[in-house]
């Protein structure tokens, strides 16, 4: 399992657990202390992700995607966030 | 001009799947139009460890030490941080109000800080110069003393949040997982550098009596209210005992991340 930690601007902090399949996205888990409403959306968000190529701006494109349609509020933490995170995650030696 | 009433509960000392339970049980019932909007205070007995709705309880909280001290933990159905909640330094309350209230803005931001003012004008008539801090936060010379989470649906706002009486950095991070034992100290000294508490800040004991009349008194002139003491109703007693036992208490809901 890749893991990764990303402090937000302002103190929220997001941790990614990532496994890679042909550098897309396998598997992703996504904890933390920030807010998104409605809450339980937080598992369909991370299925959205799943088979995204780990790259910044197609990462940031799903989830933006994801909050217009599912008419997500983030707060604490941005799409580019989380996408930051991810790609940090998707760096490590797992 | 008519002052609008609300309700007021104070449950007293609670078990910490009582308390989260009780929380969405009046979510409900305010949904359903049973009950007013409502202010509750309470506190945690056992002492617990609450942690936000996104967070891993395993990568959170110390379960093991907890099980040691017999300290509770919950997952809170609001997002945020991990929380200790000290049964003798802690006062939380929850304010429950239906969402197409005027004073609730589509705005999460702008309504924490709406909401968050009454806590403001609570501590103030204590005399500490309280401030709202964005995101969710209220600080005293640049130190937490107030932390906030809310969360809605079916029509309803529910935040919650904590006020320090006092506070005990060295059992905070007792319970709270630390990333290794090298730097537990740097983050108790990081603590008391953060985070402050009536107590430390006024240099005396405040009663939870004396801090929950300060705090009715800054709900009712920030939000123009009237606060009326009433109880619990049956429907919400029996709901909150129903989601503490087939929600909160279960290892389901507490380690599902």
């Amino acid at each position: 399992m890749l893991r990764a930690e990303y402090k937000v601007e302002g103190g929220k902090l997001i941790k990614v657990q990532l496994k890679k399949e042909d550098d897309k996205i396998g598997f992703i888990r996504i904890t933390g202390d920030f807010f998104m409403h409605p809450e339980d959306l937080i598992e369909d968000f991370e299925n959205a992700l799943l088979g995204c190529p780990i790259n910044e701006d197609a990462i940031i494109k799903v989830i933006k995607d994801f909050i217009n349609e599912r008419k997500v509020t983030l707060l604490g933490a941005t799409p580019e966030d989380f996408a930051k995170c991810i790609i940090k995650a998707g760096g490590n030696v797992g | 001009m008519l002052v609008e009433e609300w309700r007021l509960l104070d449950t007293g000392l609670r078990d910490a799947f009582y308390n989260m339970a009780l929380d969405e049980a009046i979510a409900i019932a305010r949904s359903r139009n049973i009950v007013p909007n409502t202010i509750r205070f309470f506190r945690w007995e056992p002492s617990a460890v609450s942690i936000g709705y996104f967070q891993s309880m395993e990568e959170e909280v110390d379960v093991e030490a907890c099980n040691r001290m017999g300290i509770d933990y919950v997952r809170r159905r609001t997002g945020g941080g991990a929380v200790y909640h000290d049964r003798d330094g802690e006062l939380t309350y929850s304010l429950i109000v239906s969402e197409s209230h005027p004073l609730i803005s589509r705005d999460f931001q702008k309504t924490y800080e709406i909401l968050c003012s009454s806590l403001v004008r609570g501590l103030r008539l204590l005399g500490i110069p309280a401030e709202f801090k964005p995101i969710n936060d209220i600080v005293v010379g640049g130190k937490k003393i107030s932390g906030n989470a809310q969360t809605r649906g079916m029509g309803v706002v529910h935040q919650h949040g904590t006020i320090l009486r006092d506070v005990n950095p060295k059992l905070m991070f007792t319970v709270l997982k630390v990333p290794s034992e090298k730097i537990r100290d740097k983050m108790i000294k990081s603590v008391e550098e953060r985070v402050t508490s009536i107590k430390s800040f006024l240099g005396r004991d405040v009663s939870f009596e004396e801090l929950k009349r300060a705090l009715i008194r800054g709900f009712e002139e920030a939000l123009n209210i009237k606060l009326v003491p009433e109880e619990v109703t049956d429907f919400e007693e029996e709901l909150a005992l129903k989601l503490k036992a087939e929600k909160y208490s279960t290892r389901e809901w507490n380690f599902k991340r």
